[in-house]
């Protein structure tokens, strides 16, 4: 399993983690993490801690996950990505959009 | 014969050291030079003082005859000193105007030369604006900088960045839907099928029908007609079933191209992207640190002018020597004037060649003493007008 997502004790939140490579060929398995997660003010963690690469696709698969958030008022919260895909988050200016935590 | 021995040695000292003054003119030490003038005709006014006192003590004691005698030697004495001093005069004279000729020669080259500087410090100053300028320029008509340059071409990247995102996050939801699709195709094929198992019950029920209107003879012979009919539907509708079949099977192939052609356009990869992004990063730095160190230089070439400035200041004010060196010459002159003047009444007493020559000398003693004073004042006057060349300030001349 590449993506693994686990609900949080509390039932607060949903936290995905993806390993190694973050591209095209997990977007159906992305979104099928998440989309049946419909908890008001939801908090979603994207755990990057064990990815190793990621192209564009997954900056729009992340976009998407964060619509998602949006849609019910929830927040995401993209958790200790490496030096080359933090890189690659800054190059999107995605720490505008979201809190990244190193 | 014992006053002719002193007034032979006393001339002889008065060569030498006569000469001796020759050589301190050369050297220009003016100050010098004056001096021992001065302290030349004091000696001499001295001797003819004596000399005067001597022959009145003579006049006593002597006789007339022998007073003639001491005064024909007196006159020729007088007439050599006369000579000495008009020759002597005369090269202080040539050596103060080659001296004068000399310092105004130097002091117009070296005044041309400071101007001359001054204008190449504002040319050169003026070019390397210029090249600082062309430097920084791209050369483009909008006089773009690099420094401007090189943030479009951040400013483009990052736009650039935003369109492969945005573009991969609107595949991906053309995914999405195209999923939904697929499954909508899945339903459809279901609903086929079962009308599929329809037609085929009808055709099972159509063949049943066909036999029991055969059983019944020629009273069903109508019916197996209809049967028939009917059966004949049952199979074409399955044939319209597997065209419908076919043909969503041919959507579905086209869908799979479109989910393989979204797939390009959703995953780009992003490192040739972060690599020139590195790139860029890297020349604003560069024109960064370029920028300062130019700043930096144009400010440490500000600073050289007003230094440069100064320094020929410093070089123009430094050639006032020329003034003071002019005034201590006119007063040189006018010292050698005055020793002049005491030759020339030299000369006239040597030339009316007799008569009472106490007489004479009294009159020129008088006349020293006049001249020693007004050279003294002279001399005072000038001390007090000559000050230090650092004092003031002097312009272009």
């Amino acid at each position: 399993m590449t993506i693994q997502a686990i609900t949080l004790a509390d039932n607060k939140g949903l936290k995905i983690s993806i390993s190694e490579r973050f591209d095209f060929s997990l977007h159906q398995q992305f979104r099928d993490s998440y989309l049946n997660y419909n908890d008001k003010g939801a908090e979603f963690t994207l755990d990057l801690s064990n990815t190793t690469y990621m192209d564009s696709s997954a900056l729009g698969m992340i976009l998407l996950l964060k619509d998602h958030a949006d849609k019910l008022s929830g927040k995401l919260v993209i958790s200790k990505p490496n030096d080359a895909i933090n890189k690659i988050l800054e190059i999107a200016q995605f720490h505008r959009l979201m809190p990244i935590e190193v | 014969m014992k006053v002719n021995v002193k007034q032979f040695a006393l001339f002889g000292i008065l060569t030498i050291v006569l000469a001796l003054v020759n050589l301190w003119i050369i050297e220009s030490n003016t100050i010098l030079v004056f001096t021992y003038i001065v302290i030349l005709a004091i000696f001499i006014t001295i001797y003819l003082k004596k000399n005067k006192n001597d022959i009145d003590n003579r006049q006593v004691n002597t006789s007339d005859s022998t007073a003639a005698a001491h005064d024909e030697v007196a006159y020729a004495a007088l007439a050599q000193l006369s000579a000495f001093l008009t020759q002597e005069i005369e090269v202080i004279d040539n050596e103060l105007e080659r001296t004068r000729g000399l310092v105004q020669d130097a002091v117009g080259g070296i005044s041309t030369s400071f101007k001359s500087l001054q204008h190449l410090s504002t040319d050169q100053q003026r070019l390397i604006g210029i090249i600082i300028d062309n430097g920084n320029s791209i050369g483009d008509e909008s006089g773009s900088t690099l420094a401007s340059f090189v943030k479009d071409s951040s400013n483009t990247l990052e736009d650039f960045v935003k369109v492969i995102v945005s573009t991969s996050k609107q595949s991906l939801e053309t995914m999405a839907f195209t999923d939904e699709m697929v499954n909508q195709f899945q339903s459809i094929f279901n609903l086929l099928a079962q009308v599929e198992s329809l037609a085929s019950q009808t055709n099972l029920l159509a063949l049943n029908a066909a036999i029991e209107a055969a059983r019944a003879g020629d009273a069903g012979r109508g019916f197996a007609v209809v049967a028939n009919e009917v059966r004949a539907l049952s199979v074409s509708s399955t044939e319209l079933n597997q065209d419908i079949r076919n043909e969503i099977s041919s959507a579905q192939e086209i869908i799979a191209k479109l989910r393989a052609s979204v797939e390009i356009m959703a995953s780009a990869d992003m490192t040739s992207t972060l690599e020139a992004k590195d790139k860029v990063s890297s020349m604003m730095a560069h024109v960064g640190k370029a920028n300062a160190q130019t700043g930096k230089v144009v400010d440490d070439m500000a600073q050289l002018v007003p230094q440069i400035v100064d320094t020929v200041g410093i070089g123009i004010r430094s050639l006032q020597f020329e003034d003071l060196t002019y005034q201590t010459l006119a007063s040189l002159k006018s010292n050698i004037d005055a020793v002049h003047e005491i030759s020339n009444e030299l000369n006239a007493i040597t030339e009316a060649g007799s008569g009472d020559l106490t007489t004479h000398l009294a009159s020129f003693e008088e006349k020293c003493q006049k001249m020693i004073k007004q050279t003294k004042d002279d001399n005072h006057q000038r001390t007090v007008s000559q000050a230090s060349m650092a004092e003031g300030e002097i312009d272009l001349f």
